[in-house]
């Protein structure tokens, strides 16, 4: 089977065309506290969105300001120039900068009468026993809304499916990441992000078919044997894998990572409680170590950083933020001196959506590699 | 008494804490003032209360507590303890950019250097040491805003005391309502666990009265502002901004009780504080903060006074059933999700909008203004959404200033005037 879509990282409206031409929706979903389970179980196509390639989001500026997340409004300017094929989105208050592009796009749905189905979910920052149940009364008001919309029913059967089909994918993507635990990877971390990303363009049966696929064919390819230090990249919402490319062809490869659109975005196994089914998913999308956002995990995340930086035998962690995500800006109080103590050198540069810095980035990467780089 | 200038120095060099230099400075002021405007003492009573407060209490045999974003205050003083709003720290330093730009600067040795000034203040200056005071307990909120929400669980680690967290939800609706009701339940019970002490619901009624004077005092105060011409000045819109550290304190009720009577001694001679009003300002957004002499400025350059702003309009939740615990609990969740600036321009942007409808209803305002934080990122992502409406419903254009509400060195106060001048002299006066 050619698994060459999986690198096709570039933004594709294909699969939602397809997925529309059979009378089926298609959404957007922003953040990943939307559980992309419940999509399927409608047999709603979910489209995480995403910001790739956007040179010019001038439109969406006027909307959300100089001051806002490139990411954001790049996404938004996506959505206003109709780049998506959608029905419509869902976006969680993840941040709030992706809780703007939901008022803003409400708004302008609203008086522009698009009639697209635009929502938002409320996702607690912490996890706890007084937040799991708000939480799940969010879903299941996203569940009632996706009914309607869609005129399907979403049994707890249908969620169960769903949650089993998104494990499969989780899975797959784990064995993904053990490739790169190898002393010379059969594969980029610019790959790597191309793979993740391309879940984000076409159903989750054919991601697995083509991951699968991958995976049997990972074998023949050649090993990476001229890198000079392994690295792992944290930080902000990054859908660009040219900004990886630009630290690996100073000499570094990417091995690991905690970035949403990486394995973060799959995480652990979901499992499903068959007594309380949509509660299993409220319990497991806040339990996942994801984003910063949520004000109880930062100590986790930190300790997970740590963890990956010795199973990847990564020589040195590259934190990229991008100027005005703030959920990321903040890290540092905490992680520089944690990673001091471990001895794991830190590389933090500020970053925005168009690759207009790739010429610092590389020299910064550059130095960085050199300094950290070990001797065999 | 030292001069400003000396005591910054002090503080610079790390000889005297922001406690000392604020309590020092207010009581310099009063002395002033006593000399210069004593019929205006009132206007530092409330700030001679809170930060000797805040110096005194463990003196006083009395737990502080720090908190950040909205939290129910009323709690925290029926526990009898002193709780310390720590965005009086950014505020109070703002007018001394010497002062924030130290411990900005100190913050953005770790942090990327869009957070908000007063995250980046109230951080820095905690790294610093620079406080003065220690907490014996921390309580934050989910609000108001990712910057917070990133400073305040690092401050919880480095502060390394008791803390209790909340997490507001984004919508304001019954669900969030109850929502919060049952995470105070949680925070009375955090607090008797710390204190040693039972919640003695008598004292929080107390509190809660106290609430309710204030905020009714504090909307007959917007109320006066309606009058033409508008009796009270711009510069008091922002020093009702303490609302959200004194709210249940007799002592706000005072202040507004002062106000009261200077607003209406003002009408009843026919007085308002442009001595010719010609132009009613509506402030989209009002973080002026380290500049409020703008407003004296605008008020004596072009007869502007600043008639109401987003902070203004708190009045509206009252605590009314004060014997059912469940009602009040919900009451605090509904202040919470509610409070203007706090969580009012960063839950969903409709309230905003609805918010800035209300005041060119209600003031007959003629000019529009957005003098907003660029620590707001979520308020300016809004903006337009805000101003699109003021020039749809009411044909007014909306002059838009970035400025720094703590940080001085990003805009000074000729660079905002500028932009101000040209908005009146090739806008507004055309």
């Amino acid at each position: 089977m050619n698994h060459q879509k999986l690198f096709e990282s570039d933004i594709s409206s294909e699969a939602a065309k397809e997925w529309r031409s059979k009378g089926k929706k298609v959404l957007g979903v922003i953040c990943c506290h939307v559980p992309e389970e419940i999509f399927y179980a409608a047999d709603v196509l979910p489209i995480r969105m995403r910001a790739t390639g956007c040179v010019d989001s001038s439109e969406a500026e006027t909307w959300m300001s100089s001051f806002s997340c490139s990411f954001a409004k790049a996404m938004l300017q996506y959505w206003l120039d109709g780049t998506y094929e959608l029905d419509g989105f869902v976006t969680s208050d993840g941040c709030l900068m992706a809780a703007r592009v939901f008022d803003n796009a409400a708004y302008i749905n609203e008086r522009e009468k698009k009639g697209q189905f635009i929502r938002q979910i409320g996702a607690p920052r912490k996890r706890s026993p007084r937040t799991i149940p708000f939480y799940k009364a969010e879903l299941a008001d996203l569940v009632d809304e996706l009914e309607k919309f869609t005129g399907s029913k979403i049994t707890d059967e249908k969620l169960k499916e769903a949650a089993a089909k998104y494990n499969e994918a989780r899975a797959l993507v784990s064995q993904l990441y053990e490739l790169r635990k190898e002393k010379n990877p059969v594969i980029s971390g610019a790959d790597t992000l191309r793979i993740t990303l391309a879940a984000t363009n076409m159903p989750i049966d054919e991601y697995i078919e083509l991951l699968k696929a991958f995976l049997a064919d990972a074998k023949n390819r050649t090993p990476i044997t001229d890198a000079r230090a392994r690295i792992m990249v944290i930080g902000s919402a990054l859908d660009n894998p040219e900004y990886l490319e630009v630290i690996e062809e100073k000499g570094g490869i990417v091995v690991a990572d905690a970035l949403c659109f990486g394995n973060r975005g799959f995480g652990e196994p979901l499992v499903v409680d068959d007594k309380d089914v949509l509660g299993s998913i409220a319990d497991y999308y806040l339990s996942r170590l994801v984003c910063p956002r949520m004000m109880d995990k930062h100590e986790e995340m930190h300790d997970f950083i740590i963890k990956s930086v010795r199973e990847y035998n990564v020589d040195g962690v590259i934190y990229q933020r991008m100027q005005n995500c703030e959920v990321w800006g903040g890290e540092n109080v905490l992680l520089e001196q944690k990673l001091k103590n471990q001895g794991i050198p830190l590389l933090t540069v500020e970053r925005e959506e168009q690759m207009a810095n790739a010429g610092q980035l590389a020299v910064r990467a550059e130095a960085f590699i050199e300094m950290i780089e070990k001797e065999d | 008494m030292a001069d400003v200038k000396n005591l910054e120095e002090l503080v610079l060099k790390g000889e005297m804490t922001i406690v000392e230099f604020a309590c020092t400075k207010i009581d310099g002021s009063i002395e002033r003032m006593k000399e210069r405007n004593p019929e205006m003492l009132w206007t530092m009573e409330i700030q001679k209360f809170m930060w000797d407060g805040y110096r005194d209490a463990h003196k006083n045999g009395k737990k502080l507590v720090f908190y950040g974003g909205s939290v129910p205050t009323e709690i925290i003083a029926a526990f009898d303890c002193v709780g310390f709003y720590m965005d009086t720290i950014p505020f109070r330093l703002s007018t001394n950019p010497a002062l924030t730009a130290k411990y900005i600067d100190e913050a953005e040795k770790y942090v990327a250097p869009s957070m908000c000034g007063l995250d980046k203040t109230e951080l820095g200056a905690w790294l610093c040491g620079a406080y003065g005071i220690k907490p014996d307990i921390f309580v934050y909120n989910s609000v108001p805003c990712d910057s917070s929400r990133i400073a305040y669980p690092a401050l919880e680690k480095i502060i390394g005391v008791p803390t209790f967290s909340f997490d507001t939800p984004f919508r304001r609706d019954e669900r969030g309502a109850e929502y919060l009701a049952d995470q105070i339940e949680d925070f009375i019970a955090f607090m008797e666990e710390h204190t040693g002490n039972k919640l003695d619901w008598d004292k929080l009624k107390y509190y809660m009265e106290n609430a309710n004077r204030n905020f009714e005092l504090q909307r007959k105060c917007a109320d006066l502002r309606k009058h033409k011409p508008c009796p009270l000045p711009g510069r008091l819109l922002v020093l009702n901004g303490t609302t959200n550290a004194a709210a249940c304190y007799p002592i706000m009720g005072d202040l507004y009780e002062s106000e009261l009577e200077v607003g209406q001694m003002m009408i009843d001679l026919g007085m308002g504080a442009c001595p010719d009003e010609k132009y009613r300002i509506a402030m989209l957004q009002n973080m002026i903060w380290g500049n409020a002499g703008i407003m004296d400025w605008m008020q004596k350059e072009y007869n502007a006074v600043a008639v109401m702003d987003a902070f203004g309009f708190q009045g509206d939740i009252i605590y009314e059933h004060m014997d059912d615990r469940r009602d009040c609990l919900k009451v605090m969740g509904k202040k919470i999700q509610n409070n203007p600036m706090i969580h009012g321009a960063s839950g969903p942007s409709e309230h905003h909008i609805k918010m800035v409808d209300e005041i060119f209803e209600q003031y007959d305002a003629n000019v529009s203004m957005f003098l907003g934080h660029v620590g707001c990122k979520h308020t300016w992502a809004s903006a337009k959404m805000v101003s699109d409406m003021v020039q749809e419903k009411y044909g007014l254009p909306t002059l838009f200033i970035d400025l720094d509400a703590i940080d001085g060195r990003y805009k000074s106060s000729d660079e905002i005037k500028a932009q101000i001048k040209e908005y009146f002299e090739t806008v507004v006066m055309q």
